[in-house]
């Protein structure tokens, strides 16, 4: 993907900006449903409260049977039925339309029950009234003794005694003492209709009894359902309550988790997005500067960098090409300083040169005139001499002449080939030979005899000595000796050339610095400063390398040293 | 034979030598030569020579050296230089010790026959006296 940091950076900001977001928003739709659940515990609660608000007047209503008491229990149904009407059709459907419609259906059936059980009571107080009715009858029937004998007053107020503690009680144990009692009468007096009426109240007070022992069972069921149902529904809608309030938990856990790990991992995705090309740039950067300047940073997002990286190889190719001109002027002005160094020397052995060749310039002068004032004496042979001299004088200028010009640089040859040190070495001490003569310096020798063969350049490796032996010379000044050593070493496959001074030494401050360009301890005008930096830039040429040490007042040895020839130069 | 004088030519270029022999010899001189310093002086303790004419560069025993052993054993002797490095200072060096003569290189023969007719002037004017 080709995208601009800051896109990146938009990116990388909003995605995590999005899952918070996102987690919140879930999180508050939760929060929201939680409240919501939490409102229809409370309208269950609000149920549940007044269905046993409505129950414990339903005991009441059983315990006191009054119409005072149905109608608590009547006013509880309307406030439950006024409740249950309240609650909407959308939270019927989401708490449980079943269980409501089944509270309204028993609630009906319940409040029908309450009414049929009023109209019960109402007629158990009017059977009670007859049996109380028929029992003071029976009582006064028996009083008067004559209907009845077999019946005495004690036995009747037993009964009635037995009847009060069965309305009182109402269980089965008063009951059978009761009906035991009434079969007795039933048996005692068969055929008394007065007598019969008392048992016909009881056995209609009875079933009166029993039915409404049936529908206050009933009633206590349909209660009980209703009861439940309220109870089920509170108690479900809790349930529902703490199953939300746990997955909330565990959904907001999910989110922390979600939050701990994918934000940090985009944020680092984000940001090494954002830094690999810098990263790639500054690496580029770092190897070009420890010095491979042919590399190039990569071109590849198109972001900002892109600029970044194009501005960088462009600047990099300039950069290249100044240093390739740069260097270009560097070795044109070595070959400069070269040059001007080697006219500095030439300057110096002319004069001894020119001197020199005053000696082969006398022998023809002086063996001519003689031929031309004794010609009629000499003999043939005595003029074949002569003029043998003559030429061999004439070759010998020539020569000295030639080795001065070879040195002068007609010879422009830079090739590096096979020759011999030895007698490069001989050659160049040849050049100085007439300045060694001069200066009164004796010359000390001690070359190795056979050739040695190293791979260089004729002409460089003349200037390298005659640099080296003319520094030595103006050292001297006046007299000296100058030691001339050169060894090959097997061993190390190289030849080592020793040129020693007995001049005035060069202190150790300015050794250090003796290589250096311009750097010169010669008077102005005596030295160019140039030579033994660029003594030392011909002998790294020919890989080999140049050493000196040197005590004051006792001399300098300079020490070249360069590899022997191998075949595979 | 006796009264011939006697010169040393002492020069390691020995065309030099052989050429001055044949012209003093004709000249009338009896003519000795050396081509190194060293048997020059050996020559000079053993014999006596009336004029010496010397090169100076020679290595090392050069013709200052020769000019020095004859002024201290032979004062009368008269010592020509002849030399290729003719400069300045040199000709002040072998003047101030005692030179008679000092010729740059290349010569003419003429000019060096004239000055050691000279020398042998003073030579005759002093055996006279």
């Amino acid at each position: 993907m080709q995208l601009k940091i800051w896109h990146k950076m938009i990116i990388g900001i909003s995605i995590p900006a999005l899952i918070t977001l996102t987690g919140g928003f879930f999180t508050y739709a939760y929060i929201n449903d939680v409240k919501l659940r939490h409102g229809f515990v409370e309208i269950a609660d609000d149920l549940r409260d007044r269905v046993l608000e409505v129950r414990r007047s339903e005991k009441n209503f059983v315990l006191h049977k009054t119409e005072e008491y149905y109608n608590y229990c009547n006013d509880g149904i309307n406030i439950l039925n006024r409740s249950l009407n309240g609650i909407s059709p959308e939270i019927a459907e989401q708490v449980g339309k079943n269980d409501f419609s089944f509270l309204r259906d028993s609630l009906k059936a319940y409040s029908g029950l309450l009414i049929d059980l009023l109209g019960h009571y109402r007629q158990e107080d009017i059977f009670i009234e007859k049996v109380r009715d028929e029992g003071r009858k029976l009582e006064a029937f028996v009083k008067t003794e004559k209907h009845a004998p077999e019946l005495s007053i004690n036995f009747v107020l037993d009964l009635r005694r037995l009847e009060k503690d069965y309305m009182l009680f109402r269980d089965t144990a008063s009951f059978n003492r009761m009906n035991d009692a009434l079969s007795e009468v039933n048996s005692l007096v068969p055929s008394c209709p007065d007598c019969a009426r008392y048992p016909e109240a009881i056995n209609d007070l009875i079933s009166v009894y029993n039915k409404i022992n049936a529908m206050e069972n009933d009633l206590l069921i349909a209660g009980r359902g209703i009861e439940d149902t309220t109870n089920r529904i509170a108690q479900s809608e809790r349930q529902k309550v703490n199953a939300f309030f746990t997955s909330t938990q565990r959904f907001l856990m999910i989110v922390l988790i979600l939050f701990c790990t994918l934000i940090p991992l985009f944020v680092y995705q984000t940001a090494s997005y954002v830094v690999a090309p810098i990263k790639r740039l500054a690496d580029i950067t770092r190897k070009i500067s420890e010095g491979d300047m042919t590399l190039r940073a990569p071109i590849k997002e198109h972001d900002e960098t892109y600029t970044l990286a194009v501005s960088f190889n462009r600047m990099l190719d300039h950069l290249q090409l100044t240093r390739s001109s740069l260097e270009k002027s560097l070795e044109l002005l070595h070959e400069k300083h070269v040059e001007v160094e080697k006219r500095a020397s030439l300057g110096f052995l002319v004069s001894g040169v020119a001197h020199e060749l005053n000696n082969p310039l006398n022998n023809i002068s002086l063996t001519a005139e003689t031929m031309k004032e004794d010609l009629q004496e000499l003999s043939t042979e005595e003029l074949r001499e002569h003029i043998q001299d003559i030429i061999s004088q004439s070759e010998r200028a020539k020569h000295i002449i030639e080795e001065l010009l070879d040195f002068a640089g007609t010879r422009k040859s830079t090739a590096m080939e096979k020759l011999d040190i030895i007698n490069v070495l001989a050659e160049s001490i040849n050049l100085v030979a007439n300045q060694l003569k001069v200066s009164h310096i004796h010359l000390k020798k001690d070359i190795h005899k056979t050739p040695v063969f190293i791979k260089g350049n004729q002409s460089k490796l003349e200037e390298i000595f005659v640099n080296i032996m003319v520094n030595a010379i103006h050292a001297m000044k006046e007299s000296g000796t100058l030691s001339i050593c050169a060894k090959p070493d097997e061993k190390e496959k190289s030849i080592t050339v020793e040129i020693s001074d007995t001049g005035c030494g060069i202190p150790k401050k300015y050794l250090n610095n003796i290589f250096e360009p311009f750097y010169t301890t010669k008077q102005s005008g005596l030295g160019t400063g140039l030579g033994l930096a660029v003594t030392r830039s011909l002998v790294e040429k020919h890989s080999g390398d140049i050493d000196v040490r040197s005590k004051v007042g006792e001399g300098t040895t300079f020490t070249v040293r360069f590899p022997l020839y191998t075949e595979t130069d | 034979m006796e009264n011939k004088l006697r010169i040393m030519i002492v020069d390691d270029e020995p065309i030099v030598g052989k050429r001055l022999k044949r012209l003093f010899e004709k000249e009338g001189f009896e003519v000795g030569t050396c081509t190194r310093g060293s048997v020059a002086i050996e020559e000079l303790k053993r014999k006596h020579f009336d004029i010496v004419i010397t090169d100076l560069m020679m290595g090392n025993v050069d013709g200052m050296k020769i000019l020095e052993f004859v002024k201290t054993n032979h004062h009368v002797t008269r010592v020509i230089i002849i030399t290729g490095f003719g400069k300045k200072e040199t000709a002040a060096e072998a003047f101030s010790k005692g030179a008679f003569a000092f010729i740059i290189k290349p010569f003419k023969i003429d000019e060096l026959r004239e000055v050691v007719r000279k020398a042998c002037a003073g030579l005759k004017a002093k055996s006279a006296s």
